[in-house]
C-alpha cells in the first residue's frame, strides 16, 4: 500500500491497531496531512448527503411493482402476460360451454360434467373445482407466474371465515371458496362476447364477480405474504 | 411471529439504495431508474442463484454494476467515450420528472461523470454506499490493492472538482 493509500485507508476506518495509531499520530503531527484529511472528510460527507437525496426520495411506483406486483389480479396479469407467453387451455371449449350454461345455477345437483378432466365436479349437490382448476386454486399464487392456464386473482377470507379465491382463465372468471378439502364454486362468469382472450381482459374484473367478492369479503384481500402463508397452512 | 424477509421484500427494501448507486454511476436520474429496473428484473430472474443467508445487497449491487458495465461497453462501441458537449448540459436532468435533482446533485453527478468508470464505481460503493474495501474487492472481483488505488485516484480528482477549498 502506498503512503497515500494508507492515509486514505486510515481515513476510511480500514486500518486497525498499531497501523491506525501510527497514521493518526502522523496526521496529528503534520498540518498539511491534517488539512487533507479534513478536506476529504468534507468531500465524503458532501457526496453522501447529496446522493442521500436520491435514497430519501420516494421510489417510483413502477419499480416497486416490478418486484411486488399489486395484489389486484388484473394489473398483475397484464404485467405478467407481457412477460410470459400465454398457454392455451387444452379444453377451453369446455369452459366456454360451462360458463355459458352454468352461471350461478350451481346447486341444482343435476349437472354432470361429461369429461374426465373437467375443471369442476359435483359433490353432495354442490360444485367443486377439479383437475387443473383445483390444482391452480390450491397451489398458485397471484404473486408468482401461473404455471398453467388458470390465473389466480384475489385471495381473501369471507364472512364465514373461509378462504376464497378469484380466478380467470381463457373464457371465464369465477370465485371458489375453501370447503373442507376442496374448493366450492360460488360463481363462474363467461368472458364478454367478442373477448376472445380473457387474459386481455385487463381492464377490470367481471362486474358480477366483483359484486360477488364485495358481498362476501370480510376485511381486505390478502397481500402476497398472507397469500403465501395461507397456502402453507393448507387454506384453513 | 417474525418471519424473515422474503426475497421480494428484501429487494423492495433495497430500492432506495439501488437508486442512489445508479445515480452515482449514470448520467441522469432517468438513466439511473432504467438501470435499477434492469437490475431488479435480472435479480428476479436469477433469484435461484442467490443463496439465502448471504447478503442480498452485495448480490444485487453486483448485478447492477455488471449491467452498467455492459451498457457502457455497448455505448462506447457506438460513440466516443466522452459525452458530446451538448449532452453535458443534460447531466442530472430528468425529463420524466422522476426525481428533481438539486443544483448540488447535478453538480456532483457531473463531477462523477468526469471520472473513469473504474474509479467512479469504487468511489460510489465506498464513499457513498458505505461498503468496506474488502466487500468491494469481492463484489468487483478485484484485488484489494486495486480497489484502494482506484479510490485514491477517484477521490483526489473529485476533490479538485467539487471540494470546498
Amino acid at each position: 500500500m502506498s503512503p497515500d493509500e494508507k492515509f486514505f485507508a486510515w481515513l476510511d476506518g480500514e486500518l486497525s491497531g498499531a497501523e491506525a495509531a501510527e497514521m493518526e499520530a502522523k496526521v496529528a503531527a503534520d498540518p498539511e496531512l491534517g488539512h487533507l484529511a479534513e478536506q476529504h472528510r468534507a468531500l465524503g460527507g458532501k457526496l453522501k448527503s447529496v446522493f442521500d437525496q436520491v435514497a430519501e426520495a420516494p421510489v417510483p411506483k413502477h419499480l416497486i411493482e416490478t418486484v411486488r406486483p399489486p395484489a389486484q389480479v388484473i394489473d398483475f396479469q397484464a404485467a405478467k402476460n407481457a412477460r410470459e407467453p400465454r398457454r392455451s387451455w387444452p379444453a377451453a371449449a369446455q369452459w366456454a360451454a360451462m360458463a355459458a350454461t352454468l352461471v350461478l345455477g350451481f346447486f341444482a345437483g343435476t349437472f354432470t360434467p361429461r369429461y374426465d378432466n373437467a375443471p369442476v365436479k359435483v359433490q353432495d349437490g354442490a360444485i367443486y373445482a377439479s383437475a387443473s382448476l383445483n390444482q391452480a386454486l390450491s397451489s398458485e399464487l397471484a404473486s408468482a407466474p401461473a404455471s398453467g392456464p388458470v390465473r389466480i386473482g384475489l385471495t381473501y377470507r369471507d364472512q364465514t371465515g373461509a378462504i376464497c379465491r378469484t380466478f380467470t382463465e381463457a373464457k371465464s372468471s369465477g370465485l371458489a371458496c375453501r370447503n373442507g378439502a376442496g374448493w366450492q364454486l360460488r360463481g363462474l362468469f363467461p368472458a364478454p362476447e367478442g373477448q376472445a382472450d380473457a387474459y386481455r381482459m385487463a381492464a377490470g374484473m367481471d362486474s358480477n364477480l366483483a359484486a360477488l367478492v364485495d358481498s362476501s369479503i370480510a376485511g381486505d384481500p390478502f397481500d402476497p405474504a398472507q397469500e403465501k402463508a395461507a397456502r402453507r397452512q393448507g387454506w384453513k | 411471529m417474525d418471519q424473515p424477509l422474503s426475497f421480494e421484500d428484501g429487494l423492495v427494501e433495497l430500492l432506495p439504495r439501488l437508486r442512489r448507486f445508479a445515480n452515482a454511476l449514470t448520467r441522469s436520474p432517468a438513466d439511473a431508474d432504467d438501470l435499477v429496473q434492469m437490475a431488479i428484473e435480472r435479480a428476479l430472474r436469477s433469484q435461484c442463484q442467490w443463496q439465502p443467508g448471504t447478503r442480498l445487497d452485495s448480490w444485487v449491487y453486483r448485478i447492477m454494476r455488471n449491467l452498467w458495465i455492459d451498457t457502457v461497453r455497448s455505448r462506447s462501441r457506438k460513440e466516443t467515450f466522452e459525452a458530446p458537449p451538448e449532452e453535458a448540459e443534460q447531466v442530472g436532468e430528468d425529463p420524466s420528472g422522476t426525481l428533481e435533482a438539486s443544483a448540488d446533485l447535478k453538480r456532483v453527478m457531473g463531477a462523477m461523470q468526469q471520472l473513469p468508470e473504474e474509479q467512479r464505481e469504487v468511489v460510489a460503493l465506498i464513499l457513498i454506499e458505505g461498503f468496506g474495501y474488502k466487500e468491494v474487492s469481492e463484489m468487483l472481483d478485484l484485488p484489494i490493492g486495486t480497489v484502494s488505488s482506484r479510490l485514491v485516484r477517484g477521490r483526489t480528482a473529485l476533490l479538485t472538482m467539487v471540494g470546498d477549498r
